[in-house]
């Protein structure tokens, strides 16, 4: 009983007791989830078409990974590696539209937004293609570039970059005029304004912007990848339900959202916590 | 304690849901609908959610010991507290949803607006497409501008939550 006591007291010195209890309280839950399915698997409530056992689900990863050489192969790209090729694909689509988009939407954000006459006249643009949502230009789209890797990088730039744009010019409009003369009248060149004022004065709407694109745009990329794509993990899900094999639905499915929280949880969170809470920026209640 | 679990299906975004629903109840407007179901109600049951862990406990409290049933404190206390989330969230969720039908009548094809586009994509009829997509523009901005900025008016602006 005692070595069961040290231990604990070692595991919550090591972890802090208020993380250990939120950790276990929230897996609860997700066990009492997981229960429930394995006992649909049991006593078949559901067809297996339906809902899948776990253990299916477990084994479609190597099931799609069967005709894969090597872990080696598998970064190379080989034909065989059916699961890797498709995360790695839309990993890779978001990145580069990542790349491409942020720093235009940032760009030009902030090029519109120091100019007032620009900015409204560029704002029911903003308005109206934030409006069109990132989807409905899917058709467009396949008419442009034809099904592929053109259209899926189309949309999510598109949702990104418009998203982005808004955000930051909005943020931009919002910095006092104050503080841009008072950098002009200090010898501050242009540059010095936008550098110094403009981008950390809208950087939390830049941010929020970063979110919303994130979250935005990952789900037109899969939306995007069912209807116009030939690659990724919405092709993926989208072939798979077509030929009723509804483990590998459900795998892409739980791939697809630990892939988002992923990106959301070491990515933007811990950007928005460097960015905007070290500039005191933003007024945390205690 | 359903934090995780919350935060976990709201990034379960509602398209990649969708094969899973057409498994289950086949390509018909049944699939369209619980797919917009799912994408709204996890944005605002999550948002409403941290909104109302975000009230003070002392608020809680003080209503307590001036006599208030557990009635009263979620109507006077965490719903008024809560409703910056609840704002954002059920706009979030309307945002959510309304790109959802689109994508779901696309895939299911079920008549609409989403459909509609779609058709023209297959019949190569760009200028259908093109009056779909300002036509999806104008719904949302129509749907912004008289339903939900209203409502935002009437709750959060007028309890002074939100400095404009």
């Amino acid at each position: 009983m005692t070595t069961i006591n040290e231990f604990s007291v070692a595991i919550q010195r090591r972890f802090g007791r208020q993380r250990l209890r939120k950790l276990i309280l929230g897996m609860i839950p997700f066990i009492a989830m997981i229960f429930v399915w394995e006992l649909n698997t049991i006593y078949v409530w559901l067809d297996p078409v339906e809902i899948p056992p776990i253990a299916d689900v477990w084994g479609a990863i190597f099931w799609l990974q069967e005709l894969c050489p090597g872990v080696v192969a598998a970064i190379e790209g080989h034909g065989g590696c059916t699961l890797t090729n498709n995360i790695s694909s839309s990993i890779l689509r978001v990145i580069l539209a990542m790349v491409i988009g942020v720093p235009l939407g940032i760009g030009f954000g902030i090029l519109a937004g120091m100019n007032r006459i620009l900015s409204a006249y560029l704002e029911p643009i903003g308005v109206f293609m934030n409006s069109v949502s990132g989807i409905a230009w899917i058709p467009l789209a396949v008419v442009w570039f034809g099904v592929g890797w053109e259209t899926t990088l189309f949309i999510m730039l598109n949702t990104i970059f418009w998203l982005l744009f808004f955000n930051t010019m909005m943020g931009v409009r919002a910095v006092p005029k104050v503080l841009i003369q008072g950098v002009q009248t200090l010898g501050g060149t242009r540059l010095d304004a936008i550098l110094q004022v403009y981008l950390p004065g809208a950087m939390t709407s830049i941010i929020t912007g970063l979110r919303m694109a994130m979250a935005f745009g990952w789900r037109a990329l899969i939306a995007a990848e069912m209807i116009g794509g030939d690659s990724g993990l919405g092709f993926m899900i989208f072939v798979s339900s077509a030929e009723f094999k509804t483990e590998e639905v459900f795998l892409g499915i739980i791939l697809i959202s630990i892939i988002f929280l992923a990106t959301d949880r070491w990515l933007l969170v811990p950007l928005e916590k460097w960015t905007i809470e070290r500039w005191g920026l933003v007024w945390k209640p205690t | 304690m359903f934090y995780p679990l919350m935060n976990f299906f709201q990034s379960v975004s509602g398209i990649a849901i969708f094969p899973i629903i057409v498994i289950w109840f086949g390509n018909s407007n049944t699939t369209v609908m619980i797919v917009i179901l799912y994408t709204s109600f996890f944005p605002i049951a999550f948002n409403v959610l941290s909104g109302v862990r975000s009230v003070p406990m002392r608020y809680i409290s003080a209503a307590r010991t001036l006599g208030a049933s557990r009635f009263q404190i979620i109507k006077d206390v965490l719903l008024p507290g809560a409703m910056p989330s609840v704002a954002i969230g059920s706009r979030l969720s309307i945002g959510f949803a309304w790109r959802a039908v689109i994508a779901g009548e696309m895939l299911a094809g079920q008549a609409g607006l989403g459909n509609m586009i779609f058709a023209g994509q297959e019949m190569d009829n760009t200028a259908q497409i093109l009056l779909g997509m300002m036509l999806i523009g104008l719904t949302w901005i129509m749907l912004d501008h008289f339903l939900l900025r209203p409502l935002e008016s009437d709750t959060i602006e007028r309890w002074g939550l939100v400095q404009r």
